[in-house]
């Protein structure tokens, strides 16, 4: 299954614009990307980006091990801004530079375990996490809360120019 | 040297993103005839081509590529911007379909761009929406001739859409008074005077429009545009009122709308449901639009004939 991520460069801009804010106490933002989704032939997917859900400062809690660490509030309520439209859930956070950024051991080991629970209220759609840089991203897609996640092939960012970026179209 | 040498200005990389990116054309007449001829010209490499009809003596005066002995083979539209590609791309990706747009939308929900000549509002806001809902920048071209005074003006316009940016209501192509009259005559927007030169000119700033797109030359790409024709002054110039409305929202379309509704990640087998090259059964947009669509217009409108989808490369055309 190849999954590709489509994003109005208008939306894409206002994620790494929140991302970029400073927080109180936290070394890093988070937030939630909702995003619909269709078929393409050939039974790959494509997300089609909806809306973005910063974590509010509030929600964010004291952590010495990892840069941002959210609770369980700023989780319910990211699943409740997807809810209504029965939205795929996206937790993405940046890490600035540029080029195809990779995930953490730490974004990897706590994906596993909070993304399942997305399925519990959103099971008709995939769910995820996607890491930005500056100028590309990396995505990783559960289909099933019991599936291995695949990375995203590729990003499709509309707006003042069609960019592709993601493994699928840089060896293209 | 290759053919690209004096385009060289459009990036680095821009032989290979024309090569890869996948461009719809919805409407292969006066105006999307053209466009092909271009795009097959700077070197795009991936197209969707849909349109259900077959030319006739009247499209002579304006469809490029036509010959008189196409007419006498009956030939459809889709073939001959087929032919016009393949005498100037080497190994083009080409999906063909006599069809309605809306019987292929899985194959046009994977273009990168779709640009269309389409007379219709109806057909135009339709497009637009299915644009919007799979986040494809749509560019639609439009021409008409107008009596004024005992003469006449020939007038029309090209307009770049993306999601998020105002859509074809925000910028008064579509209008609910066109929708309205269209649905009294039973969905016909009438055959529209048309002739070469001002399809030519439309179609020359759809193609720019596109190609700043996927190769922009400059840093001041616009996410929408609205380029008006004057055809007795022979001017094409940015729309006044649209410069008021360009950084508005679209109040039409909510974001929320992108993607399938119908979506089910639990039944895969939803996936390639859509028309294929088989026929077979339709998608939830083509079921739906055109079971809408046939049902309003009923017997009034003699339709096209069936003809097969071609799938150009693999297949017989």
């Amino acid at each position: 299954m190849i999954a590709h991520i489509k994003i109005t460069d208008g939306l894409l801009r206002a994620i790494r614009g929140d991302l970029r804010r400073p927080h109180t106490f936290a070394h890093e933002r988070v937030g939630f990307l909702t995003a619909g989704a269709a078929y393409a032939p050939g039974g790959g997917i494509i997300l089609l980006c909806r809306g973005y859900h910063p974590v509010a400062d509030e929600d964010y809690e004291r952590s010495s091990t990892v840069g941002a660490q959210i609770g369980s509030d700023a989780m319910r309520k990211g699943i409740e801004a997807a809810y209504s439209n029965k939205s795929t859930v996206l937790h993405i956070h940046t890490h600035g530079g540029r080029g195809r950024p990779e995930f953490s051991g730490t974004d990897l080991r706590s994906a596993g375990q909070f993304v399942p629970g997305f399925f519990n209220a959103l099971p008709r759609m995939p769910h995820g996490l996607v890491v930005l840089s500056n100028d590309n991203a990396r995505g990783l897609l559960w289909t099933a809360p019991k599936s291995r996640p695949q990375y995203i092939a590729g990003f499709i960012q509309v707006g003042a120019g069609v960019h592709k970026y993601g493994e699928h179209h840089e060896q293209a | 040297m290759s053919k690209h040498d004096r385009q060289s200005f459009l990036g680095i990389n821009s032989e290979r993103n024309l090569q890869l990116v996948r461009v719809g054309i919805v409407g292969l007449g006066g105006g999307g005839s053209h466009v092909v001829q271009q795009l097959a010209h700077i070197g795009v490499g991936q197209y969707v081509l849909v349109d259900p009809d077959v030319i006739e003596e009247t499209n002579l005066n304006r469809l490029v590529g036509g010959t008189l002995a196409d007419i006498d083979a009956s030939l459809t539209k889709i073939a001959i911007a087929v032919r016009v590609i393949r005498n100037v791309v080497r190994s083009p990706t080409i999906a063909a379909y006599a069809k309605p747009w809306q019987e292929v939308v899985d194959d046009l929900k994977t273009c990168d761009v779709i640009i269309g000549g389409l007379d219709s509002a109806i057909a135009k806001d339709d497009l637009d929406r299915f644009c919007r809902r799979f986040l494809i920048p749509y560019i639609d071209m439009g021409m008409d001739v107008h009596e004024v005074g005992g003469r006449y003006l020939i007038a029309g316009q090209v307009v770049l859409t993306t999601p998020g940016a105002p859509c074809l209501r925000c910028m008064g192509i579509v209008t609910e008074d066109a929708l309205a009259r269209e649905a009294r005559n039973y969905g016909a927007a009438g055959g529209k005077p048309q002739v070469v030169w001002p399809n030519g000119l439309l179609a020359s700033a759809a193609v720019g429009l596109f190609t700043q797109l996927i190769c922009p030359w400059h840093s001041k790409v616009p996410a929408a545009a609205y380029l008006e024709l004057d055809g007795n002054k022979h001017t094409l110039v940015p729309s006044k009122s649209f410069a008021l409305i360009q950084d508005q929202p679209c109040p039409h379309f909510h974001p929320d709308e992108a993607g399938d509704p119908m979506f089910d990640i639990r039944h895969p087998a939803q996936a390639g449901v859509g028309v294929g090259v088989d026929g077979a059964r339709g998608s939830w947009w083509s079921r739906r639009t055109w079971a809408r669509l046939r049902a309003f217009l009923g017997a009034w409108v003699r339709w096209p004939r069936e003809t097969k989808p071609v799938q150009v490369n693999g297949e017989a055309l």
